[in-house]
Formats: structure tokens, C-alpha cells, sequence
């Protein structure tokens, strides 16, 4: 199925806005609409049962705050209590889900961020079907460098979901240096510095002659553009209530609107020095305030202090010197603040480098890796690392490293394990991800059980475990009881993830629940149906017509015509309704052929067995 | 305790040993293999076979004094044929090879780049004492850490930055001159072609000034803070 010729797409699924690039001869290329626009915003409403995503989307959330979800990148493959500080600020309802994983609770439903993520990926992707007029099945996502294993995983199992086949998960920071680096010859030592709406990475690369290698990483998935939001959200709501009460509490349009506030006022004070926010709080009530650039530079700095801390940590990991570095890359909407580019020239005394808009770097960058993966650029190639360490419990609660952070994936650490009871056949191991001592501070992984395991006097067994980090900086577990040469089975039970199974049940369930069949397949999809419907009532109405009182068989002809009316059109929802009519004006002939098959079978038996 | 290691189980000499002296062939080929696994040649990825050390698998000589440009030319010119990116399109078995191979050459690479990781790795390759065996520092090496360590303690509890990064440098410099020892001793060891008995004697010495460059690397990681 995964033709040699296909297109594999390129997305950067972002917390804020998601983007589509494909790779061709001249290099990569954005998809875009027919406005030029590239971006399509992480935003999801779901009401009714009807699905829409991104502008659109965004356009209602301050009349539908409940039922529209953005932001989703920030669940991902996390668990309720990693959540609590976005809990405050998402007004969508997040409930907990198994092994540690978050659900959202919209339109009556419990959805996965994978399946919310998905929703977006599908989008980008119908987008792309459109723009090319191919159809797309294979992806290269990005992700944040310093996603850990359970986000990466997330992010692979929301591909799948939407039917893509994800070749690659590619970091976000790389990705960029990729699309920078294509007229690249010599080598040389650069940083990439990735703020963007809800996480933030610095990679420190050396670029070789096409070879962009990955020296080190570091990063905190917890901030981003949201949070320099906030900041100004907090900001007018204090004022807000001193100015006309503290009783004054905010119902969820409120929010949202105000959060709409926020992200303008911090776009305009890139470009300007002060903005003016205006907030009609009704009964004649109206906040104005004028908001300085150095205000909202006081209010961020804690911010973007972090964010230097971040890449002094990733410089001293790479083992160069700042003054080493020769270029400084810019990535994501938040490095159009002056405050930013000025932190961060002065960290690593040069003037960053933005050639590229930081929007549209990451998912081109994406394009180039599938043109790799595809075979079509055979000059480049990325080796890159694992963000954090892995390892595994031992005793007392403590973390035995297998692979240090920053290793070059692939990589694989075997270790050899044994049993402590005569006869055990099984043994347990706890992995986890992180850079401290003990399990508690460290991020679990999930549970390891190996299976299969010989019956033999306790510590004969030599269980060689090997964990294999790929490309995808996502880890494999495998286990050899070497004694018996036997292969033992691992089952996994991750800590904030989905297990196979439950992403499997998804992507059968994904149609029923009209998650995959928008945009632009979803006409097609719907038309073929459409044509089956229509077969299928003409067959009956053959067969079982007569049963028909005058008024059923009516209504059935009226809605047989609206339905090749629709068939006809181009409006996927209208198309929806008229079958759904369809389906119900022939529910008495479906109903009447199936009392009759039922009777047949019944008087069949029975002549059987007299 | 040295006469467990000293001399079962000893690779042999560098020359016959050497990653120029085991020529195995190509499966596809049948030219000489330069690394173990890749081949120069025909770029034909060669399953890993027999136990390979990190040498014979980037294809340098079993040196520790190694150019470590030519090291990183190396790695990535294998790289290049050996990085399952390139695999995607293959057959299960070639995407397998593929990620075992660049895994253990990334392995290798973080190994022999790193001057102090391919000096443990070499001595232990060599067969000298491993550090649970033998925890002996050079005389006088702690006698002198001791004062050091008391007054970084001092240093870090006094949240005192300037006097952390001042004892950083002088450790950095430290710890630069002493592997330039371990270098020495290495030259040594190898010069000494057929004297069993000075060879070992080499090759305890350079288990006690690397057991002392451990020590500082732990002091320089404190000066670092976090």
C-alpha cells in the first residue's frame, strides 16, 4: 500500500497552528489555501455531531467556549496530574482516563488528545489531498525535542488514527535546521532556538557536509506562547475586578474572549510599543487600558529567562563554547518578540538568524526529512538525539541508567536480568525516563512484563533484555532468556498512553464517530456511500416494495430524490442529512425484508429438523 | 588481584589485532571490510558477526592517540550508508540491519569520541584492571582532592558562583593535562611491543590516573551546579 511514489507529507502539528509541506525537486513547499494561507489553527468544535477545524473553528470559540478545544498538544500523552496548570486556563472539560491519560469530555463524548489530534492531522492532510489532488497516506510529524516517549508515542498513535502511515517523527528544532541547511557546503556549529504556543526547545547541531548532527537538546514542554497569554490575561482580569468588583467572576465566552485579547495585544506589541485593549463587560461597564511594550516585557522576562537557562544547559551538554556557535536559527510565532530576539542575541552575543518565517521553518523542514525517507534527497541526513535519559527501577526505588540523554538515536542498551523465585516464569520491569536518582522524580514509562520465561531454580535464568531506542526516539523492548535461547514475551502497560489495543479499537471507531470522513474526502467517502444507500434501496424496493404503505412508500421517493439532489452538490453536511433521511424513510422495507429473512430461516430450521 | 586479568583472555597485540589486521569480506562484494560492518565499496551493510569491538567497527586502528577528525569522517561516511532513514523503503530484514548497525556505530562513535570513554574502553579492551577491581589513585592524588573538595562543598553551600567557576577552570585545566598523562601512558604501552611484564605494569598505571580523572570529572560536574 505504501507506494514508492507516494507523496509522504510533511506536518508540524502545532499547539497553536498546524501546517503541511511536501518536498519536491526544487526543494520544499508549504500547502496553502487559496489565500495564500499556510496555517491552520489547532482549534476543534465539536457540537451535534458535527466536526469542524481550524479558522472556522477559532472563529466561534467565544460563542461555543465548551465545546471547542485548542491547545490539545499540552495533553499529549500526559496524565490529569501533569495537567493541573493547564486545568486552570482550558474552559473545556478534561477528565481522567486509563493508565494515566487525560480525556476530553466534549459534545457527550470522551475523546483522546490522539483523537483530537487527529482531527487536526486530517485536516492538514485533506488540505493537502486538495492542493496536490492525490490521495496522501504516509506522514512525517513533528514533535518537540523534548517530547518524551509517551508524547512521542501520542503523537505517532494520532497519525495512525487519522490513517496516516507515520514514517518518521521528526524534533521540531531539527527540523528547522533542516530547511535552513539546504544550501549549507562546509560545516559548522549552530543553535536553534524554538519558542513556540505551548513548548519550547534550544538543540545545539554540527552540520557536516549534509550530515545535521544533533550535539544536544534541552527544552520544557510546559511553556510557550500561552503562557506570555496569560501573563497579559492575568494581567486584565486582576484589573478588571478592582476596578468593578471582585465579585465580577468570568463565564467561559468571557475567557475566551479575553484570551483572544491577549494573543492580539501580544502579537501588536511585537510591531508596536504600546496596544490598547478595550473589554465590554455589559451594563454600560468598559474596560480600557493602554498596555506598554516594557509592561508586557517586565511580565514576560521570567519567561524567556527560563528559556536562556535552557540553552546555556543544552550549550554546556553539546561541550562548545558559546563562542563556538555560528548561527543562531529562530523558530515559532513567539521569536517576533523583540524581548526574545534581545535575550537571545545577548546570550549568544550574535544577531539571530530569521530568513525563513518562523511559522512555516518546522514544517518544511518536515518535507525535507520525508524527501529523505521518500529516497529523493539521498544528501542529507539527520542524526539525532534522545532528549532524556533512560532507565530502570532497581532496587530501593532507585533509577539505573541505560541510555544517557543526548545519545545519538538509534541506540540500544541490553541488560541482564534473573528471577528471585524457583519456577518463576515471569519478571517485571519498571523503565522510566529522566535525569534523576530515584523512580519518584522520574517519568514512568510504563511496565515491562516478560513472559514465557523457562521454569528454573531462582537466579538461573539469564534474561537479556535489550531496549532499542529508533530513529523516532521511541523505545522497543525485547527480551532472550539466553540460557534456553527462547524468546520471552513483553507485555506493556505503558504509564500515560494507549496500549495497542485501545489505539487499534480507535481507528475501527474513528469513522463511526465522523472523526476521519471531513474535508475533502469526506465527499467522496460520502458519495460512495450515497451510491450504495441507493442501490441498496432499489434492490428492496424490488424485492419488498409492496409492503410499503402509500404515505412510507412517499416519503421514501421524496427522500431518494433529495438524497441524489444532494449527491449532486458539494455540501458534505447537507449530503450527511439527506442520507441519514434516506436511510430512515426505508427503515419499513429494511424492517419488512428482515422479518422475512428471519421467517425463512425460522421455517428452513424447522423443516430441517423434522 | 592483577593476576586474574593478566593472561587469560587478553586480546593480543595490536598489530595482528588491529582492525587492519582482521579482514573480513564483504557479503555482497568480497572486497576487504575496512569497518566490520560497511562497506567501503559497495556501501552493502554486513551483519554484525563475531563479538567486533568499536575500532574494527568505525575501521581506525586500536590507538588511543586517534585523529578525531578522521574518527568523525569515519562515523559519518558510515553513517551515511548505515542510517535507517535510508532503509524506509526496504525490506524488514534491511530496516532491521540497518537500526542494529547504526545503533552500535552511534554507540561507538559516543564511545571513542569522548578521550576519557575510549581510554576506559581501550584499557579495558586491552585486559588491564577494571575499576572495581583495582581503586588505587597515584600518590598523593587524594591527599590533594581532599582540600579541593571541602572548599567546593564550602563554595556550593555558599551559593558562591564566582568561587565555583574559578575552581572549575583550574579542574578543567586539571583534568586536561591529566589525560594528557593517560596519552603518555598509552604511547608507552604500545611502544612496548612484546614485554608482557612492562605492558601490565602500563596498563595498572593508566587504571590509577584514570581512576583520578573520574574523581575530577565528578568535582568538575559539581562546579557546574545542577
Amino acid at each position: 500500500m505504501a507506494d514508492e511514489n507516494d507523496i509522504i507529507l510533511g506536518i508540524d502539528l502545532g499547539t497553536t497552528n498546524s501546517l503541511g509541506a511536501y518536498f519536491t525537486a526544487g526543494g520544499p513547499k508549504l500547502i496553502r489555501d487559496e489565500t495564500g494561507n499556510g496555517m491552520v489553527p489547532s482549534v476543534i468544535a465539536l457540537a451535534e455531531g458535527k466536526v469542524s477545524v481550524g479558522s472556522e473553528a477559532k472563529r466561534q470559540a467565544v460563542l461555543n467556549p465548551l465545546t471547542t478545544v485548542y491547545s490539545v498538544k499540552r495533553l499529549m500523552g500526559r496524565g490529569l496530574a501533569d495537567v493541573q496548570q493547564e486545568l486552570r486556563f482550558l474552559p473545556y472539560h478534561i477528565v481522567e482516563g486509563n493508565h494515566e491519560t487525560v480525556r476530553v469530555e466534549v459534545d457527550g463524548r470522551l475523546l483522546t488528545p490522539q483523537e483530537l489530534s487527529a482531527i487536526i492531522l486530517n485536516e492538514v492532510r485533506g488540505r493537502a489531498e486538495q492542493a496536490l489532488g492525490r490521495k496522501i497516506t504516509q506522514a512525517v510529524i513533528t514533535v518537540p525535542a523534548y517530547f518524551d516517549d509517551a508524547q512521542r508515542q501520542a503523537t505517532r498513535d494520532a497519525g495512525r488514527l487519522a490513517g496516516l502511515d507515520v514514517k518518521r517523527i521528526v524534533n521540531e528544532p531539527t527540523a528547522a535546521a533542516l530547511a535552513y541547511g539546504l544550501d549549507r557546503k562546509e560545516s559548522a556549529t549552530i543553535a536553534v532556538y524554538d519558542l513556540g504556543g505551548g513548548t519550547f526547545d534550544v538543540s545545539i547541531l554540527r552540520v557536516d557536509k549534509g550530515v545535521f548532527q544533533v550535539l544536544s537538546t534541552h527544552g520544557d514542554t510546559h511553556l510557550g506562547g500561552d503562557d506570555l497569554d496569560r501573563e497579559l490575561i492575568d494581567l486584565i482580569t486582576t484589573e478588571i475586578q478592582s476596578q468593578f468588583g471582585s465579585h465580577l467572576s468570568f463565564g467561559p465566552s468571557t475567557r475566551q474572549a479575553l484570551r483572544d485579547f491577549a494573543e492580539m495585544t501580544k502579537i501588536r506589541l511585537s510591531a508596536e510599543l504600546s496596544a490598547t485593549v478595550e473589554v465590554d463587560l455589559g451594563e454600560g461597564r468598559v474596560y480600557r487600558r493602554t498596555i506598554t511594550r516594557e509592561e508586557f516585557e517586565r511580565r514576560a522576562k521570567p519567561w524567556i529567562d527560563r528559556t536562556i537557562d535552557a540553552c546555556r544547559q543544552a550549550v554546556t551538554a553539546a561541550g562548545v563554547s558559546v563562542e563556538e556557535i555560528e548561527q543562531v536559527v529562530m523558530v515559532g510565532g513567539c521569536t517576533r518578540i523583540p524581548l526574545v530576539r534581545r535575550a537571545v542575541e545577548e546570550f549568544f552575543q550574535r544577531e539571530p538568524y530569521t530568513a525563513i518565517n518562523p511559522d512555516e521553518v518546522v514544517a518544511l523542514g518536515a518535507a525535507v526529512q520525508a524527501g529523505i525517507l521518500a529516497g529523493v534527497q539521498r544528501q542529507m541526513l539527520l542524526l539525532d538525539v534522545i532528549p532524556l535519559s533512560l532507565g530502570i527501577e532497581t532496587l530501593g526505588g532507585a533509577v539505573g541508567k541505560l541510555i544517557m540523554r543526548n545519545s545519538t538515536v538509534p541506540c540500544r542498551a541490553s541488560e541482564v536480568f534473573t528471577t528471585s523465585i524457583d519456577g518463576q516464569t515471569s519478571v517485571d520491569i519498571h523503565v522510566l525516563q529522566g535525569e534523576r536518582e530515584l523512580v519518584i522524580d522520574c517519568r514512568s514509562l510504563g511496565r515491562f512484563r516478560l513472559t514465557g520465561v523457562p521454569p528454573m531454580p531462582a537466579g538461573l535464568p539469564r534474561i537479556r533484555v535489550t531496549f532499542q531506542v529508533d530513529a523516532n526516539g521511541i523505545l522497543h523492548v525485547s527480551a532472550v532468556e539466553e540460557r534456553s535461547g527462547r524468546a520471552a514475551a513483553v507485555q506493556i502497560t505503558p504509564s500515560h498512553g494507549l496500549t495497542g489495543e485501545e489505539v487499534d479499537r480507535m481507528v475501527k471507531e474513528s469513522w463511526k464517530y465522523a472523526i476521519t470522513d471531513m474535508t475533502a474526502h469526506r465527499l467522496i467517502d460520502l458519495r460512495n456511500e450515497t451510491q450504495r444507500i441507493l442501490a441498496a434501496i432499489e434492490k428492496s424496493l424490488a424485492r419488498a416494495g409492496s409492503v410499503l404503505l402509500p404515505a412510507q412508500k412517499q416519503a421514501l421517493d421524496a427522500a431518494v430524490a433529495a438524497l441524489r439532489a444532494a449527491a449532486a452538490g458539494e455540501d458534505a453536511d447537507a449530503l450527511w442529512n439527506a442520507m441519514s433521511a434516506a436511510n430512515d424513510a426505508a427503515m419499513p422495507l429494511t424492517q419488512a425484508q428482515m422479518d422475512a429473512v428471519l421467517e425463512q430461516t425460522a421455517r428452513g430450521r424447522k423443516v430441517d429438523e423434522f | 588481584m592483577s593476576n586474574e586479568h593478566s593472561h587469560a583472555g587478553n586480546p593480543a597485540s595490536p598489530p595482528e589485532d588491529s582492525a587492519a589486521g582482521v579482514m573480513t569480506k564483504c557479503v555482497a562484494c568480497s572486497r576487504e571490510l575496512r569497518s566490520a560492518v560497511v562497506c567501503d565499496y559497495c556501501h552493502t551493510l554486513n551483519p554484525i558477526g563475531a563479538p567486533t569491538d568499536y575500532f574494527a567497527l568505525l575501521g581506525v586502528p586500536r590507538l588511543f592517540n586517534l585523529d578525531a577528525d578522521e574518527l568523525r569522517r569515519r562515523y559519518l561516511e558510515l553513517s551515511r550508508h548505515a542510517h535507517p532513514d535510508f532503509f524506509t523503503g526496504g525490506s524488514e530484514e534491511s530496516q532491521v540491519l540497518a537500526m542494529t548497525i547504526s545503533s552500535s556505530l552511534n554507540d561507538a562513535y559516543r564511545t571513542l569520541s569522548d578521550p576519557f570513554e575510549r581510554a576506559e574502553y581501550l584499557e579495558e579492551l586491552l585486559g588491564g584492571p577494571s575499576s572495581a577491581v583495582d581503586k588505587t589513585t597515584p600518590q598523593g592524588f587524594l591527599d590533594e582532592m581532599m582540600v579541593l573538595q571541602e572548599e567546593l562543598t564550602e563554595a556550593r553551600l555558599a551559593g558562591d558562583h564566582l568561587a565555583l567557576e574559578r575552581h572549575g577552570e583550574t579542574l578543567r585545566a586539571r583534568l586536561a593535562q591529566m589525560m594528557a598523562r593517560v596519552a603518555e601512558l598509552f604511547a608507552d604501552f604500545e611502544s612496548q611491543l612484546g614485554c608482557e611484564g612492562i605492558r601490565l605494569e602500563c596498563l595498572g598505571r593508566i587504571r590509577r590516573q584514570l581512576n583520578a580523572v573520574s574523581y575530577i570529572r565528578r568535582l568538575v560536574s559539581m562546579t557546574a551546579g545542577t
